[in-house]
């Protein structure tokens, strides 16, 4: 149903019915093209629950099966040479690797011209309340879906088929990892929270400055302030990578990865993690998975993967000779 | 037929000897005791008294449940899978480690691998004054008073290092914790280090010492008195005026037991995690 909406600024109200105003009425009201409708508007209660129900079911098999449907003509795959970029996923947590799927390969010219993409996809949510063209993407990959959508710079020998669902086996302990995510947003912030200002004494007389900035630049030479000076503002919220984090433990069973230290994000949130680019740690990543972990292949991965140096809770307790 | 006959002769037989048995003590026991009151006629029957049955195959200690404090999630956002996880890496190192079970005021002995140490181990005995942490990273902190001076280890339950946890003496006190001790008379503090193992007591339960505690005298590290504290086991009588405890009473927040986003029950969540470690503990 195509329909315009227009929304009125509230101080419009009164003086809608002056003619003189009509034309600036029209410059005051910002429209909103609504060309879809919620999947649940014309149909009955039991017929929006099973909607519900059966797409849920459909996406459960179809994660839980662990096949993608264009599994007939399965792409080539090449051997690992060092120095080649492995598609890389994204996952949730810091920890778990829920539903990821790779949707869409993207030739060197498609994408930039210089190295190939493929875009990945990662955690199922429902199709009611995605337009026509978002699903468009997923539905020619056969997946269901997904919250987010991240594109991976992958070698051209690495890439994987659309529809193939990620684990988190494909990568290893003693591997590391760059792991990019949205910090948690803390909203304004003042000078001395954001960039660690030291502030003002609380007492000596200071007449009501206690944390702000003090001087903002040099003086008269440049007689402005510089651009980029730190000053009070929104903090946090922003896409941030920590680097070099090292991958303890696996756990095939759940797809869960152990990682080193903290982590950019908040509880539960969507996070991207790929191999490191520091050059020192890149040798840890020997005889990986190339280009990923494949199921039907490798079928006899034990349900958790120790780094060697690890202590592992069915050892008996550390002893000293 | 011929069977039936056998089996009620036995029986028969069985219980002969049985009634027999009886006589013979019953006349022991005339013998041994004067079990007739001297007041009453000599005639009198008094049944004799009653057999305490001690059912060994089940000892009391093992009929009592008990979840360790840290098995019970803390009230937050996270996925409950990390919380499972946890808990099965726990009742791994369990297997391999026992932990007894202990409350505050309970008196252990540690040993833990030390590089530094003769023997590569040492060993500590304190009485438990607090318990925290949950998961993998639970804690307890043992007191103990050695060459006068006052030493508190924080040991974590599931450190590898850890060789064992003995149990000395199971014993409750009024509080959770007991760090009040800090402030009291060394006496309430000291362990000997060489303490044999108390035995715990038949009856099922875990004995609950009520004993009042004197302090010494003020500044003390923390204000006991204050009701945040809540603190059941300082006999505060013997060192504060009744003034200073009303005084006190001006920090108490009444309106804390009903304010509802406070409240976390935990029952149904302990009895569910307390069938699954059960479980898995008995494989």
């Amino acid at each position: 149903m195509a329909g315009w909406t227009c929304r009125f600024l509230l101080q419009r109200g009164a003086r809608l019915l002056s003619p003189r105003t009509e034309s600036s009425l029209f410059i005051a009201c910002r429209r909103t093209v609504k060309t879809t409708t919620w999947f649940e508007e014309h149909l009955t209660e039991d017929n929006q629950e099973y909607m519900r129900k059966i797409v849920g079911e459909d996406y459960r098999k179809l994660t839980a099966e662990r096949l993608n449907p264009l599994k007939d003509e399965p792409w080539p795959r090449h051997e690992w040479t060092e120095g080649r970029g492995r598609p890389k996923f994204t996952s949730l947590l810091h920890a778990v690797v829920q539903d990821c799927h790779v949707l869409k390969y993207l030739t060197k010219d498609e994408y930039d011209g210089r190295t190939a993409a493929l875009l990945v996809g990662g955690k199922n949510v429902s199709p009611f309340h995605r337009s026509e063209s978002e699903m468009e993407m997923f539905r020619n990959a056969g997946v269901p879906p997904k919250q987010k959508v991240s594109t991976f710079k992958v070698s051209d020998n690495a890439i994987i088929k659309p529809g193939t669902p990620l684990y988190a086996a494909h990568f290893r302990p003693g591997q590391y990892v760059d792991v990019t995510a949205k910090t948690i947003g803390k909203g304004f912030q003042g000078v001395m929270k954001r960039w660690g200002f030291k502030g003002q004494p609380a007492t000596h007389g200071q007449t009501k400055t206690h944390r702000r900035p003090g001087a903002s630049g040099p003086g008269g030479d440049p007689a402005r302030v510089w651009k980029g000076k730190k000053m009070p503002g929104k903090m946090g919220n922003i896409i941030r990578t920590a680097h070099g984090l090292k991958i303890w433990r696996v756990n095939t069973k759940y797809n869960v990865l152990y990682v080193n230290g903290s982590v950019p994000g908040h509880r539960n949130c969507l996070v991207k993690i790929r191999d490191t680019t520091l050059p020192l740690r890149s040798a840890s990543i020997l005889n990986p998975p190339f280009p990923t972990y494949f199921t039907e292949e490798e079928e006899d991965l034990a349900e958790d993967l120790y780094d060697e140096s690890l202590f592992v809770h069915t050892e008996p307790s550390l002893a000293l000779t | 037929m011929a069977a039936c006959c056998r089996n009620l002769h036995k029986c028969a037989h069985y219980l002969r000897s049985v009634r027999l048995q009886q006589i013979q003590n019953e006349r022991l026991l005339s013998t041994s005791s004067c079990r007739l009151a001297p007041s009453d006629k000599p005639g009198k029957f008094i049944p004799p008294s009653k057999p305490v049955i001690i059912d060994k195959a089940q000892s009391a200690t093992s009929q009592r449940k008990f979840l360790s404090p840290e098995f019970i999630p803390p009230r937050q956002r996270t996925d409950p899978l990390k919380f499972s996880m946890e808990r099965k890496d726990m009742i791994r190192r369990r297997k391999v480690l026992d932990i007894p079970e202990f409350y505050a005021g309970s008196i252990l002995a540690v040993t833990m691998t030390d590089p530094n140490a003769n023997g590569k181990v040492n060993r500590f005995v304190g009485i438990c004054i607090q318990r925290g942490g949950k998961g993998l990273g639970a804690t307890f902190v043992l007191r103990n008073i050695i060459d006068n001076q006052g030493v508190e280890i924080c040991y974590e339950l599931y450190n590898p290092r850890i060789q064992q946890v003995e149990l000395l003496k199971l014993e409750k006190r009024l509080d959770d914790n007991l760090l009040y001790l800090r402030d009291a008379l060394p006496e309430y503090s000291t362990v000997e280090p060489n303490m044999k193992p108390v035995p715990a007591p038949s009856t099922g339960e875990v004995p609950l010492n009520k004993m009042k505690v004197r302090m010494r005298p003020k500044p003390w590290s923390k204000r006991w008195e204050r009701p945040k504290y809540n603190v059941q086991g300082i006999a505060f009588e013997q060192i504060l005026s009744a003034e200073q405890l009303e005084h006190a009473q001006k920090w108490a927040q009444p309106w804390l037991q009903y304010d509802m986003l406070k409240e976390y029950d935990t029952s149904r969540i302990q009895e569910e995690i307390l069938t699954e470690v059960t479980r898995e503990m008995g494989q």
